[in-house]
């Protein structure tokens, strides 16, 4: 972990004083050891700012699109983040030859909220980042932790009523704050459709029909594109489990599309793209 | 009083429009139930369209496009396809019986099929019984 | 808008006699925004229109619901009635409360209830419709008749005679199509070829006609009023600009492949005219059974060609072509009757389909014109059987049209060119078309067997010395219920006329629709016959369903007409309805640009928004709901117009 800190702060240095990144996104200090903050050095000086330890739980590519397109960015990843990358560059939403990507090969971060290793049940978990220019540290072994989506099976046996229940139960908490959208580092619209008047696709203030026309809206816009960080679960404040939700359809997106999200450069947007032998029955 | 199902339609100008308009024309008799939106194409159909559809009190949502290979914009069916099954999806994981939104390729030709889907789709709805879930509860000012 | 007149249309009875019109004008007289709401027997007649006119402007109305027909049947009239009266004629709103309500329910509580729920659909709608300007593109003045049979020469001719310039699109290496292969044509026994090649060669001089043979169209772009066409020539060997059709190429030259002309029941050279009068009079190579190609050694025709016009090496070129309109005309397919075990064909050689037959008749044929069987036998006795994939639901549904009578036209022939009994089995004779009724009863009368019985079978098993040698046919005479065996030398199967096996294709490239039977189909099979859902491909001939040479020639004659009417403007209004950008609400994720079709939107990199180019938009609406934000704008289909329209749609 050290290490992989250690590599952190030297690489920053390195590509900071050479130029190749005007800014390097990673971990900073935060109130207390269990809470580091997202940081961006912009200066050699801010390099001994960053740190790294099983707290860094953000996926900080969700800072990317804040930047103008062109801007040398260096970025840590872990391995979901990683896959965010691949999509926002899919999306070109960020041109690959502007990122050098600082690749973290560490799984079980643990989650600050509950004090809990993150598993594959609230995120990816790979072991390693998809993509990386350099590796900080050795690769981590393979290790068979069944399928990230085992966590739903309880959800899916659940009758229709019941699920609905559970569901609205949920969304009834919702606040809209929007932290969700805040740290998913897809959720780059400005303005969000729930924020426009002209449709006013649902209420304002919170209540079960307007969050669940939301969240089920934008369960709908990250189809195909989320990469199961489950940053939206870990940022909200009632703890709705909208990691699972995300989780499900990025299911039935592979079962149906045989397409992994952020996985590979060439692959389009599920979404914005079809097969003419796509089957009808999955439809039904 | 025996519940009547309200169902919402949405047909592609090109195809299921014109193959309801052929079941007109012909005289084939189906229930009123379905109340018919056009839209050029099915691909026009925004998935939170659906969702909306629900809450405005849709015990049933139909969508009708032309056959895969037949759309008149070339692809626009098959972009709906994927994101219409997505959405229903969404919706059957939120709890909503899936049975209440359905997708059908309807052909211009065909008003039989049209008359037939509307028919068999009613009945279902009308088993399922009011569709309370999603029903906003007061009017969403908009 | 505010000022709303809703206008419900009785059309006659078509509505009124299901939907109770004054319980819903004076449901749509109360609804919010409606300022007058008034019935009428029928809208769309001249005092209707005029009514709806003087409202608009007795009432100031700044929208306008007809609640009538379909809005596929009558939202031109309408629109121009708005426009008429200075009203934007996209601020009207038609409810189609016939096709979808009168015409569909019977019960009268129902249709009226439907027939309100709808129209206060509209009303939400039109509250947030836009006036839209109309947009104008120019027309390229050119047309494109695609198929060189009949239906297309006699289109492309129509088109050449207004001063059109044409394109004439032909895949086999002539024109002339079916039509050529006919000996004579019914009722009136005409000489097919005296009167098809005036207009084969009429087509070859004719200055404004480019004709393609060997040639294939491969892809359509763009829109009414400037396709832009890409077609591929296919190779043909022979330069056709150096060859000057001296033909001793064709003389000497040593290869053999079967004479598609002639259904290949006889031999042509490898490098031929697919028949004496073919145009053009230039010959092609076929790769296929071609000595050089096969083996590597021959090179005859090279040697014999004073033009130097023999290239080995050619190979196919591509050409894009700009049009206004397209007329397709490509003809039908004859069906193979092989996996019809049950008829013989292609097991026993005295069984014929319809199109040998024609040979056969025919004094260029490969028998001269003589009705001699494969064996050089004159037949003594002769089956034409009807029906033969065509009005049978394992095969096709439909009648082919045109069997019933060629059947009358063979059986006349053979009585004049044979002795033989020729027996007619049939289901029902349509003689539908002018004369033919006449016609059929001449042939009752040159001692032609008629009997009304579907052929089960024929087999060459026999049962009595009468039958040895002979091909049996198995029918049931239903009028007198008797099953026969009919012992004959020669069967002849009427197959059904079908969709040329790759309709599917080819309606693809064109972008038009086919019906159940792959034929091409109509945009209205009454009042749009000869128009297809693109706006700008028109249809002539066979390609649309069976049909004789009177109906194709009239339908491409039509056919011509219509393309006028797109080739003969300058301009062309499109519908206004595309959609823009709302460059502020726009978050440049781009997947506008990679799902449309026609490269409408395109990406500013500097702006980081998405802008669109109206004139290649075609409004479908497919990027406005890929747009997370909403920022793509599909006018008169906007997010808030939709869903205003499902709120009033379900609030009853």
């Amino acid at each position: 972990m050290k290490d992989i800190e250690n590599r952190l702060k030297q690489e920053a240095k390195r590509l900071l004083e050479s130029g190749e990144a005007e800014v390097v996104l990673a971990y900073g200090r935060g109130y207390d050891e269990k809470h580091p903050m997202p940081y961006a050095a912009k200066a050699v000086s801010d390099v001994d700012n960053i740190v790294f330890d099983e707290y860094c739980t953000f996926n900080m590519t969700r800072y990317l699109t804040e930047y103008p397109l062109g801007t040398k960015i260096a970025i840590a990843v872990k391995s979901c983040d990683s896959r965010t990358l691949i999509v926002l560059m899919q999306e070109e939403k960020v041109k690959r030859e502007d990122i050098v990507i600082l690749g973290i090969p560490y799984r079980d971060m643990i989650d600050s909220k509950t004090g809990k290793a993150i598993d594959n049940s609230t995120a990816c978990n790979l072991p390693n980042p998809v993509l990386y220019d350099i590796l900080l540290g050795d690769e981590v072994t393979e290790r068979d932790d069944g399928s990230p989506y085992d966590v739903l099976k309880e959800l899916e046996e659940m009758e229709l009523d019941v699920r609905w229940e559970f569901w609205s139960k949920e969304f009834s908490k919702c606040i809209r704050c929007y932290a969700c959208r805040k740290a998913c580092p897809m959720c780059y619209c400005d303005p969000c459709f729930i924020d426009q008047s002209q449709p006013r696709w649902a209420d304002k203030s919170p209540s079960l029909e307007s969050n669940l026309m939301f969240h089920l809206t934008r369960f709908y816009h990250l189809a195909g594109r989320c990469i199961d960080c489950g940053e939206c679960s870990r940022a909200c404040p009632v703890d709705i489990p909208l990691h699972l939700f995300h989780k499900k359809v990025s299911k039935e997106c592979e079962e149906m599309f045989d397409q992994v999200s952020g996985m590979s450069l060439d692959d389009k947007q599920v979404m914005v793209d079809f097969k003419m032998e796509d089957s009808d029955e999955i439809l039904l | 009083m025996e519940f009547e199902p309200k169902i919402l339609g949405i047909a592609c100008n090109w195809c299921t429009y014109t193959g309801a308009d052929l079941a007109g024309t012909t005289r084939v008799q189906y229930p009123h139930n379905v109340r018919v939106a056009r839209v050029m194409c099915s691909s026009r159909v925004n998935p939170a369209f659906i969702f909306r559809a629900f809450q405005l009190g849709s015990d049933g949502v139909l969508i009708g496009g032309c056959e895969p290979g037949d759309c008149h914009y070339s692809t626009g069916n098959y972009y709906a396809r994927r994101r219409l099954a997505i959405t229903k999806k969404i919706l059957e994981f939120a709890g909503l019986e899936p049975e209440r939104f359905r997708v059908e390729w309807i052909s211009a030709s065909d008003g039989i099929k049209f008359a037939e889907v509307v028919k068999e789709f009613t009945e279902e709805i009308r088993a399922l019984g009011p569709q309370t879930k999603f029903k906003v509860k007061k009017d969403i000012e908009t | 808008m505010s000022r709303i007149g809703v206008f419900v249309c009785h059309c006659g009875m078509n509505i009124a006699k299901t939907v109770r019109i004054d319980d819903v004008v004076e449901f749509a007289g109360e609804l919010p925004g409606v300022v007058v709401a008034e019935g009428y027997k029928f809208m769309c007649s001249t005092p209707g229109q005029e009514l709806i006119q003087e409202k608009i402007k007795e009432c100031n109305l700044d929208g306008v619901i007809v609640a009538a027909c379909s809005p596929l049947m009558h939202e031109k009239t309408f629109r121009k009635v708005a426009e008429g009266a200075g009203l934007n004629q996209y601020l009207l709103t038609i409810v189609n409360i016939r096709e979808q309500c009168s015409w569909v329910i019977e019960d009268e509580d129902e249709a009226t209830s439907k027939a309100k729920a709808l129209i206060n659909g509209a009303v939400y709608r039109t509250h947030l419709l836009a006036p839209l300007e109309s947009r104008f593109i120019d027309v390229n003045p050119e047309a494109m008749v695609v198929g060189g049979g009949i239906a297309g020469i006699q289109a492309a001719l129509e088109l050449a005679a207004t001063g059109k310039k044409v394109y004439l699109v032909e895949k086999s290496p002539t024109i002339g199509g079916h039509m050529a292969q006919f000996d004579k044509t019914f009722p009136t026994l005409d000489c097919s070829a005296c009167i098809l090649t005036p207009k084969m060669d009429a087509v070859l001089q004719n200055p404004n006609i480019d004709l393609m043979t060997s040639c294939e169209v491969t892809e359509v772009k763009g829109f009414v009023g400037n396709f832009d066409v890409t077609v591929k020539q296919k190779a043909r060997y022979v330069d056709h600009d150096k060859c000057n059709g001296c033909l001793s190429c064709m003389e000497k030259c040593p290869g053999r492949g079967l004479s598609e002309f002639d259904e290949g029941l006889d031999k042509r050279k490898s490098i031929y005219i697919p028949f004496p009068q073919a145009v053009p009079q230039k010959p092609v190579i076929d790769r296929e059974t071609c000595i050089y190609f096969k083996k590597g050694k021959c090179r005859v025709c090279e040697q014999v060609c004073e033009q130097d016009a023999i290239d080995f090496e050619q190979e196919d070129t591509y050409r894009d072509i700009t049009v206004g309109a397209i007329i397709a005309a490509t003809g039908y397919g004859l069906m193979d009757t092989t996996p019809l075990v049950q008829y013989g064909y292609g097991k026993y050689p005295g069984v014929y389909n319809a199109l040998e037959v024609e040979r056969l008749f025919n004094s260029t044929g490969p028998t001269e014109g003589k009705v001699v069987m494969k064996d050089g036998k004159e037949p003594e006795s002769i089956a034409i059987l009807h029906c033969i994939g065509s009005r049978d639901t394992n095969y096709h549904e439909y009648c082919s049209r045109v069997c019933c009578m060629y059947a009358l036209k063979f059986a006349h022939l053979f009585k004049e060119k044979t002795s033989a009994d020729v027996y007619q089995l049939y289901i029902d004779m349509r003689c539908f078309g002018k004369g033919y009724e006449e016609f059929y009863n001449r042939l009752l009368e040159e001692n032609v067997k008629f009997v009304r019985g579907k052929a089960a079978r024929v087999t060459d098993v026999t049962v009595s010395p009468d039958e040895e040698g002979k091909l049996i046919v198995e029918v049931e005479d239903t009028l007198s219920s008797q099953f026969m065996r009919l012992p004959v030398d020669m069967v002849v199967l009427s197959p059904a006329m079908e969709a040329q096996a790759d309709a599917g294709e080819v309606a693809r490239t064109f972008n038009i629709g086919v019906d159940k039977d792959n034929f091409f189909r109509e945009k209205h099979p009454k009042l749009d016959p000869l128009s297809t859902t693109t706006d700008g491909v028109f249809l002539a001939g066979a390609c649309q369903g069976p049909k004789d040479i009177p109906d194709t020639v009239a339908q491409a004659i039509g056919a011509a007409a219509e393309a006028l009417t797109i080739v003969g403007k300058e301009q062309l209004e499109l519908e206004a309805a595309t959609v823009y950008v709302d460059p502020y609400v726009c978050c440049g994720c781009q997947n506008c640009v990679r799902v449309c079709t026609y490269s409408a939107p395109s990406f500013d990199v500097e702006k980081n928004v998405s802008e669109i180019n109206e004139a290649l938009c075609k409004g479908c609406g497919l990027c406005a709901a890929s747009c997370p934000t909403g920022a793509i704008i599909a006018r008169h289909f906007t997010n808030d117009q939709f869903i205003g329209e499902m709120e009033g749609l379900m609030e009853f």
